[in-house]
């Protein structure tokens, strides 16, 4: 029997193994903040899916009801529309219902696609180094420089008004923060012993960017990911209250259905306050998940469940 | 390949088994430079860290070869550099007959199957995202020697083999202690069969407990699959038990080698004087009666070392002749004792006796300037 075989009588392990992901995923359980968090996005996601069941009118019917609508005054809310009708006799509630669709469309388009192109340019230039690093990190700084809603103005005022543009603008102005946050992480992890190990194992490099760098360099963009999808929907309903947002005005979008009503807040305020509502809710909703993930992830409470 | 391991087997294609006589690994004036960078834009190469000057030594087959000098000296470098994880500046490092150093990536990933590695920090060293049979079995799916069963059922001998229970193959780094993880390092280390395993100073983190059991475990490993081993460490107790052979390094050369036995009973530079001058005697009368021979002030930086001998600035024999403008070569002594200092043999006669610590003032001020910690 060997020295090592002996000792190893002495060694018992405790409990049924966890992985990091596992561990983080209970201590997300835990947090009843995130747990709101969750269940307004949830809900607002629901909403969404099942827009048609819910909303009871067309958002865009074909002959509105203008007989009771003149300008500056819309009707209140009644049985038969429960927020009432806007000002071109269409019924709130089923545009605030159908514009859920397009707003958490635009805010997950606009944030991913941030993140994906962030997260690419974000390990090249932490991975590779040297003059790739500089060349990339630089412009990402150029477009850092510029405050983040004038950059989406400028891009938009380029590519012209319109939902597709929107989402793009966001999506740009997204991938400079997330390409940062990304080399950082990558930097951090490119000399720990454990990618030195891998290397003396004889992985490739791809396999070590991928198996050992970017799976320990992901949690903070993860949360970046849903504090930006929260952004993404204020940003979005920013530019669609300066007019940028889609031009068609029978799309349903939080932040055009602000904008239409922003000369009758004193006479009908309930067709402003029930998008602004919506919007805080589902930003709260992000910003819960992101501020709860951040927490989960967080390596110090490492071993704490 | 074969998924079912025996002690005591040698498993992997690895050829026929190496002769015991001749030398596995070769190092021939080996030099590692890391460039010293400074600019915001556009980097400009300002001067070299020297971490690793002109280093020759071999490693026999079978034999453990210790590696000790000060933190900062450069033994790390060297063991790294020996698997091509640092590119060598100068220099040849032969791996059983076969020069590495202008090896190309795919041909030296092939070779890792023979070299492998343990660190020093069992709780980096680890991916923290891996399970424990990823870890191990992740050296064998990267050369396609094994599917991911094969190499989780090789792991789970592997385990075995370090003393750990199979079960713990499938928990996460963070459930084990360091003794444990070190253990993982090992298994991953022996998962590929090599033949050389630098161990980079594997018990320096742990526990002086945990110490033995790793050192017993690793002597254990050697006899069993007849493994050739780089010892690094810092603590000359813990290097006289391993190893067969002692090389000492400073400031990134070496200024002192020998069997191990003869170097704690006969150290010839004044280098290697000094740090066994240094280690407590457990005998309360001896240790009062004797008197330490203290080396004053830091280890220099590698970036601007001494001229000739490195050791001069804080050598208590320092000569007026020599030391500061002759480059002490590795010259053999007496049979495979062998070591860098012109005065080596009146040293051992006696004829040259310590000075005191003023000479290190005198040298530290003639060479102050550009002198900072090193930055590694």
């Amino acid at each position: 029997m060997s020295v090592a075989e002996i000792e190893a009588v002495d060694i018992q392990l405790e409990g049924a193994p966890s992985g990091l992901w596992r561990e983080a995923w209970s201590r997300l359980r835990r947090n009843p903040v995130a747990i709101i968090g969750f269940c307004l996005v949830a809900f607002f996601v629901l909403v969404a899916i099942l827009a048609p069941l819910i909303a009871r009118y067309n958002p865009n019917p074909a002959h509105p009801d203008l007989a009771q609508v003149s300008p500056g005054h819309a009707p209140g809310p009644s049985a038969a529309h429960w927020l009432g009708l806007d000002l071109n006799g269409r019924d709130e509630w089923a545009r605030l219902i159908y514009g859920t669709r397009f707003s958490l469309l635009i805010g997950f388009v606009a944030a991913s696609s941030g993140l994906s192109i962030g997260l690419v340019l974000g390990s090249i230039a932490g991975y590779a180094g040297g003059l790739v690093d500089t060349i990339i990190m630089r412009c990402m700084d150029i477009m850092l420089a510029i405050p983040g809603l004038l950059l989406a103005i400028g891009i938009v005022a380029m590519l012209g008004p319109g939902l597709w543009q929107i989402m793009v603008a966001v999506g740009i102005t997204n991938v400079p923060i997330f390409a940062r946050l990304l080399r950082g992480s990558v930097l951090a992890q490119r000399d720990q012993d454990f990618v030195l190990a891998a290397r003396a194992i004889g992985v490739r490099r791809r396999g070590i960017l991928f198996s050992h760098i970017l799976p320990n360099a992901i949690s903070p963009v993860i949360v970046q990911g849903t504090l930006a999808m929260a952004t993404a929907i204020i940003d979005v309903a920013g530019l669609g209250f300066l007019g940028l947002g889609p031009q068609d005005p029978s799309t349903p979008e939080w932040g055009t259905m602000l904008t239409q009503v922003n000369q009758y807040l004193q006479s009908d305020p309930l067709l402003a306050i029930a998008p602004g509502v919506a919007i805080v809710l589902a930003v709260l909703g992000f910003n819960l998940i992101g501020d709860g993930l951040r927490e989960a992830l967080d390596p110090k409470l490492r071993g704490r469940v | 390949m074969a998924a079912e391991p025996q002690r005591g087997v040698r498993l992997s294609g690895n050829g026929d088994t190496p002769s015991r006589d001749g030398n596995l690994v070769e190092v021939e004036r080996l030099k590692v430079y890391f460039p010293i960078k400074s600019g915001i834009v556009l980097d400009r190469h300002v001067g070299d860290i020297k971490a690793v000057d002109d280093v020759s030594f071999e490693i026999h087959h079978g034999e453990t070869l210790g590696l000790v000098g000060e933190s900062g000296c450069g033994k790390s470098t060297v063991g790294r550099t020996l698997l091509r994880l640092y590119e060598p500046t100068e220099g040849r490092i032969v791996f059983d007959g076969k020069d590495i150093s202008e090896l190309g990536a795919e041909g030296m990933r092939v070779l890792r199957r023979r070299m492998q590695m343990v660190f020093q920090d069992p709780f980096a060293s680890l991916n923290p995202r891996h399970s424990i049979s990823r870890i191990i079995g992740e050296p064998l799916r990267v050369h396609g020697l094994a599917g991911r069963r094969a190499a989780g059922r090789r792991a789970a001998d592997l385990l075995e083999i370090v003393g750990l229970p199979k079960d713990a193959a499938s928990r996460y780094p963070h459930e084990f202690s360091g003794g444990q993880r070190q253990r993982i390092g090992v298994a991953r280390a022996l998962a590929l069969n090599p033949d050389f395993i630098v161990l980079d100073e594997p018990v320096s983190a742990l526990d002086v407990s945990i110490q033995a059991q790793i050192i017993n475990l690793l002597e254990e490993l050697q006899k069993e699959f007849s493994l050739t081993y780089l010892f690094i460490a810092h603590d000359l107790a813990v290097v006289r038990h391993i190893s067969d052979r002692i090389a000492v390094m400073y400031l990134g050369s070496i200024v002192e080698i020998s069997p191990a036995a003869e170097l704690y009973a006969n150290p010839l530079h004044p280098y290697t004087i000094s740090l066994l001058s240094a280690v407590p005697i457990p005998d309360p009368e001896v240790e009062r009666a004797r008197k330490p021979l203290l080396l004053a002030g830091d280890i220099p930086s590698p970036a601007n070392p001494p001229s000739a001998c490195r050791f001069h600035t804080r050598c208590p024999f320092v000569q007026p002749t020599r030391c500061r403008d002759d480059v002490p070569e590795l010259r053999r002594l007496e049979p495979g004792h062998q070591v860098t200092c012109h005065w080596a043999e009146q040293i051992k006669a006696g004829e040259i006796k310590p000075h005191e610590v003023e000479v290190v003032f005198v040298e530290a001020e003639s060479a102050s300037h550009g002198w900072e910690p090193p930055p590694v």
